[in-house]
């Protein structure tokens, strides 16, 4: 279980991007978060596993508090935590399997990982990941030749390695076409439901939402607005959506 | 209206811009005034300049000036008023071309009436001075009329910039300004570089032929064979009594010959006055030369020296159409070395040059010149590698996305500075325990140095991590109260161990020059002891503000230091550091190497650390949330991204350093540099010419290999 307790971020330039947000996620949920640009999303996900240092709060995870962790502790926490990005964020000159192994760094030898050296049974592993997400062919491919979607698969491949317990994924399709977004976020389904990976996913689009949340949060100006099932999102009123999304917003269709 | 018009013409009369002021063009008024002092200041210092009676001279030469510059302004504003009177009747106000043109036609005449009344007025102004002592004087001339334009400029512009300023237009331009300031800029730069073409043209010829053996220098870098045609007679001296010397040549079918007779005689001999006085009478027959060349006649001494006979006879003859030739020669006054007594044999010879035969062989000095041109090329090399391994880690260290995530407590800062010098201070006791096991740095200078360093460095940086990181976790379990004491004690001690050295340093270094050494010495501990208090203080006012909560960005600091040093390093050129290497290790390429080596560090530290800057974040990011450590996301995210850079950076410092170990060589640093200016001083300017040349091969062919393999990998 994640409990976010009054978590706060204030940039060195003042922003004040997550305002006292405080939620909880039980295992195995497929949380979903909406908000505008710019409402915290990014913020929020890259809190809890600490790339960004929350101000104030406390993010608690299998009761260990991982705002209070030294670097050695946190360490351990991130390995099992995967992390999907938007812009794949794969080293486009390595080869995809690297990219995938960089996923047991926190597992190997971290002195034989210097010369890119992996035990036998995380090249397996890893080469199973890719075959999961159907790119086993493209092992020793640069990365930088993938396509969008497939570099998408590879981040997920490398996020399954680590053997996660929990899943953030930050807008993972929004550089995708519809398609491909169904399919990125077919395969998070899939883990969600097989191996009981809790997900925390943030998204833009409500069908998308619709299809794939358990739950739901809304972030607006970096405060909590919103919270409900995925069924609540498809019988949400005008009011809650422009709570979300502002004044100005027009709902469009569904 | 008119008047403040008039009061504004009159005040940049006086001191040029101050009208401009006045009207209410507050800048265009001040630099107005900076252009025309800075010129005006620059023109007398030429005039004093070079003089070889400073104190009089200066006076004198501003008398000059003066002079110049009142008569110029006073011709200037009679053309004008001339000028302006004419112009009233016979361009049309409104005409903006003809206008234009009847500018241009004022400054054609004002050129030529000043070249005209120029001496007149140079001779006016040197009434009454000693012009020989005055240099420069057609720079004056030509500087005081342009100082009278720009006077008289400004006051024009003094007028209508109170004009403009009633009738809220636009300032006039500044044309005018610009080109005056520009003619007098480069009159008075020609003469402070000392650009003097006549001279240039004169004094080409000689350099002409210097010129030509380096510009095409390759006939030095074959060895020739001189083909010649030689023939030979005996001939004793000097010539006892009833001694007939050796038999007579015989003239030979086919192959050069020369007959001497008689072949026994008497040495010329030098008297007490120097005065010849000549010895036997030679005379000489030859045949079987080249007709219509020349033979030289040559003389060899008993010991075997040969050279050419002055003053004793023809030695250089032309042989006729059958290929003979005839000469006398008086037997030369040869200087006999004491241990031959008696009676020897000398030879002469009869030679004809022929031509150079080629032999395919390089010469010496080309051999030597491309030794030295690889020895460079090696030094660059080397230089580069050696800077390479250094560059990398200090890159890290400047690079800023890597180090400013680094941030500790103030309790882990006391943790740290407090481990750095107990682990330092600690592996130097050990380091000079294994020194002298070793048998000390003399014995064993590689081995201890290592060790030394291993120890010292390791030691040093692992009490600073284990100290550091375990105070800054032990203070989030401890109490306010002892954090606080750690705090304030740690940092009054780190403060107080800053200070004291500076106030050391004060009274040695500072009060040492400006007092008696002495009384800077008996100075010294007070002075140390405040410099402590002092440092102790500032630092407990930042163990108050930072708080037991505080944020020290340790990462920012070990950025600026690094950035610092090498920034220096950078800036003092390698010629420098060459000089530096050759009293550290002497003369030869290891000084140049160490010169260039010390230069790439610090640039390619730069270069390396501004590719690491500008690197995505994205993988970064990627591979510390999967739980890498700060090393593993080095390897996996940062190293990727920036080999490219760094291979393409190390290539061109190659370049670089090739380029620069040739020059390094003028100071001693070994390479085709240490040849080229051996050369230069020997005045050997053809094979001079062979190492430029070598040199400019070497780094445009480096020059394009580099490009292109760097083209390939960007």
């Amino acid at each position: 279980m994640l409990r976010v307790e009054h978590l706060t971020k204030v940039y060195e330039t003042g922003t004040v991007a997550l305002k006292d947000v405080s939620f909880t996620v039980e295992d195995g949920e497929f949380l979903v978060i909406i908000g505008l640009s710019g409402s915290g999303k990014s913020t929020l996900l890259r809190s809890i596993n600490r790339l960004i240092e929350p101000t104030e709060g406390r993010i608690i995870w299998n009761d260990i508090d991982i705002t209070a962790l030294d670097e050695a502790g946190l360490r351990r926490v991130r390995r099992e935590i995967g992390f999907v990005f938007q812009e794949f964020n794969l080293v486009e000159r390595l080869p995809v399997i690297t990219n995938v192994l960089a996923g047991r760094l926190g597992y190997v030898n971290p002195w034989w990982s210097l010369f890119y050296y992996f035990p036998p049974h995380d090249h397996q592993r890893a080469l199973e990941a890719l075959a999961q997400v159907g790119l086993a062919d493209k092992a020793h491919n640069r990365a930088s030749a993938l396509s969008g979607g497939q570099k998408q698969r590879v981040g997920i491949a490398r996020a399954l390695v680590q053997n996660p317990k929990m899943l953030l994924a930050d807008e993972p399709v929004a550089s995708l076409d519809p398609v491909l977004a169904h399919s990125i976020m077919g395969y998070l389904e899939r883990l969600n439901q097989e191996r009981g990976i809790t997900i925390l996913c943030s998204l833009h689009y409500l069908d998308l939402v619709q299809r794939y949340a358990t739950r739901v949060i809304g972030l607006r100006d970096g405060r909590l607005v919103y919270e409900g099932t995925g069924d609540d999102i498809r019988h949400m009123t005008d009011e809650e959506f422009k709570q979300i999304y502002g004044e100005e917003a027009q709902r469009l269709g569904g | 209206m008119k008047a403040k018009r008039f009061v504004s013409a009159v005040l940049s009369l006086l001191l040029p811009g101050l009208g401009q002021v006045v009207a209410g063009a507050w800048a265009r008024g001040v630099y107005i005034f900076l252009g025309i002092g800075t010129l005006t200041g620059l023109t007398v210092f030429t005039a004093a300049q070079r003089a070889r009676f400073p104190e009089e001279v200066y006076g004198l030469s501003f008398v000059v000036l003066v002079r110049l510059f009142l008569a110029a302004l006073l011709t200037l504003a009679v053309l004008r008023l001339v000028y302006e009177a004419v112009a009233r009747r016979v361009v049309p106000s409104d005409d903006e071309f003809a206008r234009r043109l009847a500018n241009t036609f004022f400054v054609v005449v004002a050129v030529v009436t000043f070249s005209l009344i120029g001496p007149l007025m140079l001779r006016w102004a040197l009434m009454g001075q000693d012009a020989s002592r005055l240099l420069y004087t057609t720079v004056l001339l030509i500087m005081a009329v342009v100082l009278a334009g720009l006077w008289w400029w400004a006051v024009r512009d003094a007028w209508a910039v109170a004009e403009a300023q009633a009738q809220a237009e636009r300032s006039p331009s500044w044309n005018g300004f610009i080109a005056l300031v520009l003619v007098g800029t480069l009159v008075l730069g020609t003469r402070i570089v000392g650009i003097d073409l006549p001279k240039a043209i004169r004094e080409y010829k000689e350099t002409g032929r210097i010129l030509g053996d380096i510009v095409w220098p390759w006939r030095a870098a074959f060895d020739y064979e001189a083909t010649e045609l030689r023939a030979s007679a005996l001939v004793q001296a000097p010539c006892p009594e009833g001694e007939t010397g050796p038999p007579v040549n015989e003239p030979k079918e086919g192959e050069p010959w020369v007959v001497v007779t008689p072949t026994c005689g008497e040495l010329s001999v030098r008297d007490a006055k120097g005065k010849l006085q000549y010895g036997t009478l030679l005379h000489i027959r030859g045949g079987g030369f080249v007709p219509g060349k020349v033979v030289k006649i040559k003389w060899e001494n008993p010991i075997g020296n040969e050279f050419t006979p002055r003053g004793l006879g023809p030695t250089e003859i032309e042989v006729g159409p059958d290929g003979t030739f005839e000469s006398e020669l008086y037997i030369p006054d040869v200087v006999i070395p004491s241990f031959a007594q008696g009676p020897q044999i000398h030879k002469l010879h009869a030679v004809q040059p022929g031509a150079l035969r080629f032999t395919g062989q390089l010469s010496r000095e080309m051999k030597l010149a491309l030794q030295a041109m690889l020895e460079s090329i090696m030094i660059g090399l080397m230089a580069t590698f050696a800077g390479m391994i250094f560059a990398v880690p200090m890159s890290f260290l400047a690079a800023r996305n890597l180090t400013h995530t680094l941030r500790t407590s103030p309790q882990g800062l006391v943790g740290g500075v407090f481990g750095l010098v107990l682990g330092g201070g600690l592996g130097w006791t050990l380091a000079r325990q294994v020194a002298t096991w070793l048998g000390g740095l003399e014995e064993a200078p590689v081995r201890v140095a290592f060790i030394g360093f291993v120890l010292v460095f390791g030691a040093a940086v692992l009490g600073f991590r284990l100290l550091g990181w375990g105070l800054d976790r032990l203070a989030q379990r401890l109490p306010r109260w002892a954090n606080a004491a750690i705090r304030y004690g740690g940092f009054a001690l780190i403060g107080a161990a800053l200070g004291w050295p500076l106030g050391l340093g004060y009274a040695h270094g500072i009060l040492g020059i400006a007092w008696d050494p002495n009384d800077a010495a008996a100075a010294a501990p007070g002075l140390a002891r405040l410099g402590a208090g002092l440092g102790a203080l500032a630092w407990l006012y930042l163990a108050y503000r930072w708080g037991d909560q505080g944020v020290v960005p340790i990462g920012q600091w070990i950025y600026t230091a690094t950035r610092t040093v090498l920034n220096v390093v950078r800036s003092i050129e390698p010629l420098i550091w060459g000089l530096v290497g050759v009293i550290w290790v002497g003369l030869g390429p290891f000084a140049g190497f160490i010169a260039l080596t010390i230069h790439t560090i610090a640039a390619l530290g730069k270069l390396y650390s501004e590719a690491i800057e500008s690197i995505h974040p994205g993988p970064i990011e990627a591979v510390q949330s999967t739980g890498a450590n700060r090393l593993q996301t080095i390897m996996f995210a940062v190293l990727p991204q920036v080999l490219p850079h760094f291979t393409a950076f190390s290539l061109y410092r190659w370049d670089i350093n090739v380029r620069m170990s040739t020059v390094i060589g003028l100071v001693g640093g070994g390479g085709i540099g240490f040849l080229l200016i051996q050369w230069i001083r020997q005045v050997q300017y053809e094979h001079a010419g062979l190492a430029v040349w070598l040199i400019a091969i070497t780094v445009s062919t480096l020059d394009f290999v580099s490009a292109t393999i760097r083209k390939r990998i960007v």
